[in-house]
């Protein structure tokens, strides 16, 4: 992990000096994980495919307005909230969808993959980008807050709300056997 | 400590310092409402956590895009032959210059500077003559390179579609000796059904 953080500050400073080979092993190092938080952001493939292509064309674009190579993959992934939500508000302006709980106990390996897919889909962007950024990216709060350009606090209110309305799809009550 | 001070989905979350977690594990211990509500949260998680990053259906393209071709003169610093005639010119520059300078030092044993003078102007002539012809063996090289490993991988292309065109072919065969088994069959059910019908 050490190894990759040194390879990628290095690289990123290779691609500051106009390298673009140094630049396309950044790309193959984070398409898939900024692609799949795409894709489950915004919900269509294609979207998702050509997202991901403008969100490496302006990071390397503004490559040099990185300051600190260590930030870079929440800076990387502030480009792609932002391309995701010029999207979305442009199909969806409303954007909030009400999340409807069903429970999703005692299913095959598929139907749980359906099952989450359908939570997540559920919720509203601001509620899913938060279990995104936490769940599947790994980001802490601070970091969360920066891709997100709001405060730690909010960050947290959305998470906890989503993990609410995900644990009654997910987890319901009988599972735990507390009824 | 009492339940509502605990912040439980921040536990879940990984976000608690191991100070705080070890709170938390204290009371859960003790509290059946919270252990469960952490059960619950933390097989939210797991069923979060099961789905799986898909694969990237095709790669995100840089090289080939304008945006990101080198500028010229990046593209004269990386470029090998161009380099090496740089430094070639440099060096025979240094040549001629050495030559004009020796003949100011009385004693060192000097031609004649027009001698000099010439003997510099072919050694610059022969290097680059050298320096031309290093330039093209490579550039050649790096062409014969290019153009074999495009037929290669056009020749490996093709055996692929090929392969993937008998196999495509020889299923649809089998479909098609299956569907004619199968109607056969049918066909000899209804010619016994239709000679039976009569006698009876």
């Amino acid at each position: 992990m050490i190894f990759r953080e040194v390879e990628d500050r290095d690289l990123i400073a290779k691609a500051r000096r106009g390298h673009v080979d140094a630049y396309n092993v950044l790309v193959s190092r984070w398409e898939k994980r900024i692609f799949n938080y795409l894709l489950r952001l915004v919900r269509q493939r294609e979207d998702a495919l050509d997202l991901s292509q403008d969100v490496f064309l302006k990071a390397y674009q503004n490559i040099k307005k990185l300051d600190d190579p260590a930030k870079f993959p929440a800076w990387l992934f502030r480009i792609a909230h932002n391309e995701a939500y010029s999207l979305l508000r442009k199909n969806r302006p409303e954007g909030e969808l009400t999340a409807v709980p069903e429970a999703a106990t005692g299913l095959f390996p598929i139907e749980m993959t359906l099952a989450v897919r359908g939570a997540l889909d559920r919720l509203s962007d601001d509620h899913r980008e938060a279990v995104l950024l936490k769940v599947y990216q790994g980001f802490k709060f601070e970091e969360m807050a920066e891709i997100l350009a709001c405060p730690v606090s909010t960050v947290k209110s959305r998470l906890y709300t989503a993990l609410d309305l995900l644990k009654q799809t997910l987890a319901p009550v009988n599972i735990g056997g507390a009824e | 400590m009492s339940c509502s001070l605990l912040d439980l989905k921040a536990y879940a979350v990984g976000e608690l310092a191991e100070r705080e977690k070890s709170t938390v594990d204290d009371h859960v211990r003790g509290c059946e409402n919270c252990r469960e509500e952490l059960d619950r949260l933390r097989l939210t998680w797991s069923a979060l956590a099961s789905l799986q990053d898909e694969e990237i259906p095709r790669r995100i393209a840089f090289v080939s895009d304008q945006v990101f071709e080198p500028r010229w003169w990046q593209t004269i610093w990386r470029s090998g032959p161009a380099m090496g005639f740089a430094s070639a010119s440099l060096l025979a520059a240094a040549i001629v210059a050495h030559g004009f300078l020796g003949y100011g030092f009385p004693g060192h044993g000097f031609a004649h500077p027009a001698a000099t003078a010439t003997g510099a102007q072919l050694d610059t002539a022969q290097i680059e003559r050298r320096m031309e012809a290093g330039v093209n063996a490579r550039v050649d090289a790096a062409v014969a390179q290019a153009v074999s490993a495009a037929q290669a991988k056009q020749s490996a292309e093709f055996a692929r579609l090929l392969k993937a065109t008998e196999h495509q072919r020889q299923m649809d065969l089998a479909d098609f000796e299956q569907a004619s088994e199968y109607y056969e069959k049918q066909m000899h059910r209804f010619e016994v059904a239709s000679n039976e019908g009569p006698a009876q």
